[in-house]
């Protein structure tokens, strides 16, 4: 019998279980979908890592190196496995695409994992092109592709089908540079071909780095390449490789995301039910005192209502469950989010064994809320218990002495009145404001500061509409300076520095015709002083750097050092050192250059040019980030108006059946449904700038810890915009109106003779 | 002797499912204007339901009912409203007061729907609770909210006062208070006070009795010389 009351209960506050099973669905699913999105990742990559022979570590040289060396290299003692590995930029031939190519000399290490087509043959004539090229640029199997690479002893063209459309680890995050964010496989990708081919096609056996897998540190392995080697080489770890760094970068925000998003609303959850329990059980006093008066043990009748909680547990937690996988998969599939970024051999979607434990302990911890909110009316005998529950009693406020209070309205002071003697309730619904407004603020500010990032460094800091990559020169900088005059460009010389134990760039730059701006910290523009060196605002943080300071480099793979003075902080993309031409020149920096910039478009590789970027490309890959960041603005946005509905929502019917015998009562004085309407939305109005009021500093202050703690990498400026308060306030007031109108419509249903009938 | 309220074929009919229940069943009763009008009968009569009906808490079924020459049986929501406001006072048996305003509060609340509302001070001096403006409803007793339950209706300014056994809730020491104040105000200010209740003892001090029963009423008849409540024995 009791079973029955307990659904017709449930039905009697249908508004307060359904939004109960769905903050608990919100809080689970959420909570879920972080934490696989995170762990999926992490799984997923590793058996990437794993299929295609992920190297941990890169010896890289500007000489080829030789199988002696690679051998010398395989037999140090830690080394599992290594390979002979080349890795360049080609031009595809009558396009202005790039692709990456790559030889190994061993496919089991840094090799491909093939998705369709013939398996990888090292003495095959052909490609292994990246399949998610190949689908974006409609190449087919066994169609004819022609590379052309700009090598430092002469242009090479290399013609041969395309024999597989592969994966590869090397390329997980396939970017062509620093300047690129963001894959875009329309313009760039990658192309694997067989040692015996490229031997074919250049003469000769063209490695330019040795791959090694080895479960050595990099401070134990260093020296023994070296020794290995009989010379110092520049050793890249995989934590300074884009495909692994970024990937675990992805992998730690996940985590950080996971501890921000799911702990906001499971706690708004878990605290929605905790009141909202409370008050149940509290207007369901009498049937619990009744029950006693019968003769039901206390027992009994706490099993009875914990049961509440945990229905709304298990039914919370499976819903939950189920939208954890359709956000996790919304981010990680191989067309959603994350498939635009990382390129994963499965996608199949995976649980952390702790969110398991976590969904038990959510279901145990909403019973025990039910158990203990029944317990505490149980207390005492059973007349007691029958006796119904009175909130506490009202007490005039320090704010009733003031003039503010007597220019109020009845209206005003009854809502005000009703708010602190349900502080609770009031509590709740503030946090529920404040939530929403800090998720709007958040997701809105982060488009702000993307798009403001994408205009500085794009729009304002850049001038250039081409960007050419050269190959080294074996007469200097002659024929690079040369082309540079002839293009009216600017120049760079980039390298590899270490600053302590860090790789950072070096960037050394000439620019006359101002086609590259430098960005101070403060967002104005900087010129190059002709002495010192400027450091981007990374290198300062992480070394303790302030301008006036001396900073001290040296070239990776060699013995020299250098010190200089640090001239200002640059806010800079890549975590670089950089100073002028002049300044090289007066620390004594020798330097190639690498890169020129230019105005004119319509220039193909060739010569010395290895490659070609179009300002537009780079342009296009922010596209594709910003489509990624809008995609998780949406699901912010969404998920802030739902919660603001959800909890706004459950409090409000709350505060309406808590209110009804005095609305009824305002009815019979004589008081139109519309009026108390108003005192209802004016409520709920109150709160709302009371929690805007919260959650704006609030939110710039969560988007400030979001932007430290996930992209610090790219020293975005915290940018919001007019608009973002504009659009979050009215959201969120319009989220508040629009249920404080849902609530007020009821008030038409109020019925006054059975209202008033009630006891007091 | 003017008529304030008549009920013309009255019926009210309450169905749930295919049950029906009628509380009022084709009634027809013309009540005085400023008089003490008692309005007695045992539980489930339909006497709460003619209150209702007077107050403009409900709407009649069937039939036609004239409040001071306004038909009400078919008003709308606010029309209703606007009436409850203007036209009649309504005393309860468990008072119905906010209690998250002070006694004060409580009746000055009418001056947001009565233009023309009665001072609330005044009307708390009245009923002698000028000492206990600033008090919450938890903080008085029974009958000293029952009292500012009486200011309030009457801080409307309504020509009827309707009253549900207004003194079910107290002790008949502070029933008797109650009760004349109600007769004293009414008759001061030439209110028409209509008083449901089961207790025969409040009937000897009415103008007119109206005995209702199963939905019917059975008789009404007018006291030429009603006692006073000192001369009730309760």
């Amino acid at each position: 019998m009791l079973r029955r009351k307990l659904f017709r209960t449930m039905g009697r506050y249908k508004a307060q279980f359904i939004s109960m099973v769905i903050m608990v669905a919100l809080g689970m699913g959420v909570f879920l979908g972080f934490q696989m999105e995170w762990y999926t990742l992490d799984r997923t990559s590793a058996q990437t890592y794993e299929a295609t022979g992920f190297a941990d570590f890169r010896v890289l040289s500007d000489a080829l190196f030789t199988r002696e060396e690679l051998e010398a290299v395989a037999a140090i003692p830690g080394v599992t496995d290594a390979a002979r590995f080349l890795k360049v930029n080609v031009a595809v031939k009558g396009d202005a695409d790039l692709l990456g190519l790559s030889v190994t000399s061993n496919p089991k290490v840094s090799g491909i994992y093939v998705t369709s087509g013939e398996a990888y043959d090292p003495e095959a004539k052909g490609f292994w092109l990246s399949d998610q090229y190949a689908a974006k640029n409609g190449v087919r199997l066994g169609d004819e592709l022609s590379l052309i690479y700009a090598a430092p002893f002469g242009t090479v063209e290399l013609t041969a089908p395309v024999l597989g459309l592969a994966k590869a680890s090397e390329y997980m995050i396939c970017l062509q540079d620093g300047t690129q964010i963001m894959p875009d496989y329309n313009s760039y990708g990658f192309v694997y071909t067989s040692p015996a081919m490229l031997e074919e096609a250049v003469g000769m056996e063209l490695y330019t780095q040795l791959n090694l897998i080895s479960e050595l540190s990099k401070e134990e392995i260093v020296p023994l390449i070296d020794q290995a080697l009989g010379r110092t080489s520049l050793v890249l770890s995989k934590d300074e490789v884009v495909s692994w760094s970024e990937t675990q970068g992805e992998i730690n925000e996940g985590v950080t995301m996971g501890s921000i998003l799911p702990v906001l609303f499971l706690a708004i959850a878990i605290l929605t039910m905790v009141t909202t329990m409370h008050r149940i059980t509290a207007s369901e006093k009498t049937q619990i005192g009744l029950l006693k008066s019968l003769g039901f043990t206390d027992r009994r009748i706490l099993r009875h209502y914990s049961a509440y909680g945990l229905a709304i547990g298990i039914a919370g937690s499976v819903l939950g469950v189920g939208i954890g996988y359709l956000l996790a998969w919304y981010i990680m599939n191989p067309d959603g989010a994350m498939g635009t970024y990382v390129d994963l051999i499965d996608w199949t979607l995976y649980v952390p064994g702790f969110c398991w434990i976590v969904l038990a302990g959510v279901i145990a911890f909403l019973t025990l809320i039910s158990f203990l909110s029944v317990k505490s009316m149980l207390r005492g005998s059973a007349a007691d218990a029958l006796r119904p529950y009175s909130p506490k009693r009202i007490r005039a406020s320090a704010l009733e002495k003031t003039g503010f209070w007597k220019r109020m309205r009845f209206s005003g002071r009854w809502n005000l009145r009703d708010s602190l003697r349900h502080k609770s309730r009031t509590g709740m619904t503030l946090f529920g404001i404040v939530g929403c407004m800090i998720l709007l603020v958040g997701a809105l500010g982060m488009n702000d500061t993307a798009r403001s990032f994408v205009t500085v460094f794009y729009d304002e800091a850049t001038a250039y509409e081409s960007k050419l990559n050269l190959s080294a020169d074996e007469n200097g900088n002659e024929a690079a300076l040369a082309l540079a005059e002839e293009r009216e460009g600017d120049w760079a010389a980039v390298s590899s520095v270490q600053v302590g134990d860090a790789p950072v760039g070096l960037e050394i730059y000439h620019v006359p015709h101002g086609l590259i701006h430098f960005i101070a910290k403060d967002m104005s523009e900087v010129t190059l002083a002709p002495e010192g060196v400027y450091i981007c605002d990374r290198i300062a943080r992480d070394n303790g750097l302030a301008p006036g300071d001396k900073i001290r480099f040296s070239p990776y793979g060699s013995s020299e050092s250098y010190e200089a003075t640090v001239q200002g902080i640059l806010r800079s993309l890549s975590e670089s050192v950089i100073l002028s031409d002049e300044a090289a020149d007066r620390i004594g920096i020798p330097y190639t250059v690498n890169t020129v910039y230019t105005r004119q478009t319509g220039i193909e590789a060739g010569g010395i040019i290895s490659s070609v970027q179009s300002k537009q490309s780079i342009l296009d890959s922010f596209d594709k980030f910003m489509e990624l960041m809008n995609a998780m603005i949406f699901l912010l946005a969404v998920a802030a108006v739902v919660l603001g509905l959800v909890v706004l929502y459950n409090l409000g019917v709350m505060s309406y059946t808590e209110r009804y015998r005095e609305m009824a009562t305002l009815k019979v004085v004589g008081f139109r449904d519309r009026q108390i309407g108003r005192i209802l939305i004016g409520q709920n109005l109150w709160l709302t700038v009371l929690g805007v009021l919260i959650g704006l500093p609030a939110g710039v202050g969560v988007l400030k810890y979001l932007l430290t703690a996930l992209a610090s990498e790219y020293e975005m400026k915290l940018t919001l915009g007019p608009l973002t308060y504009g659009i979050s306030i009215v959201l969120t007031f319009g989220v508040s109106l629009l249920v404080g109108w849902m609530i007020a419509r009821k008030t038409r249903s109020i019925d006054m003779v059975e209202a008033l009938k009630g006891v007091d | 002797m003017s008529e304030i309220l008549n009920f013309n074929d009255v019926s009210r009919v309450y169905t749930a499912g295919d049950h029906e229940l009628r509380a009022l069943d084709h009634i027809d009763l013309s009540l005085p204007a400023g008089k003490f009008i008692v309005v007695l009968g045992p539980s489930g009569a339909g006497k709460s339901t003619l209150l209702n009906l007077i107050g403009g808490l409900d709407s009649p079924t069937e039939g036609r009912i004239t409040v001071d020459g306004r038909d009400i049986s078919k008003l709308s929501n606010d029309q209703l409203a606007e009436y409850r406001a203007q036209t009649v006072g309504f005393v309860f048996q468990n008072y119905n007061l906010i209690p998250t305003l002070t006694v004060y509060e409580n009746v000055a609340l009418v001056r947001e729907i009565v233009k023309n509302a009665l001072p609330a001070e005044e009307m708390l001096a009245a009923v002698s609770l000028a000492d206990h403006l600033k008090n919450f409803p938890a903080e008085l007793s029974g009958g000293e909210q029952q009292r500012v339950s009486i200011a309030r209706a009457l801080a409307k300014n309504p020509k009827i006062l309707l009253c549900d056994e207004p003194t079910g809730a107290l002790d008949s020491e502070t029933g008797v208070v109650v009760l004349k104040l109600l007769l004293k105000m009414a008759r001061e200010r030439g209110k028409t006070i209509v008083i449901v209740t089961h207790n025969q003892n409040i009937a000897k001090m009415a103008d007119v009795i109206v005995r209702v029963k199963s939905g019917h009423i059975r008789s009404m008849e007018t006291q030429e010389h009603p006692l006073s409540a000192e001369e009730v024995e309760w």
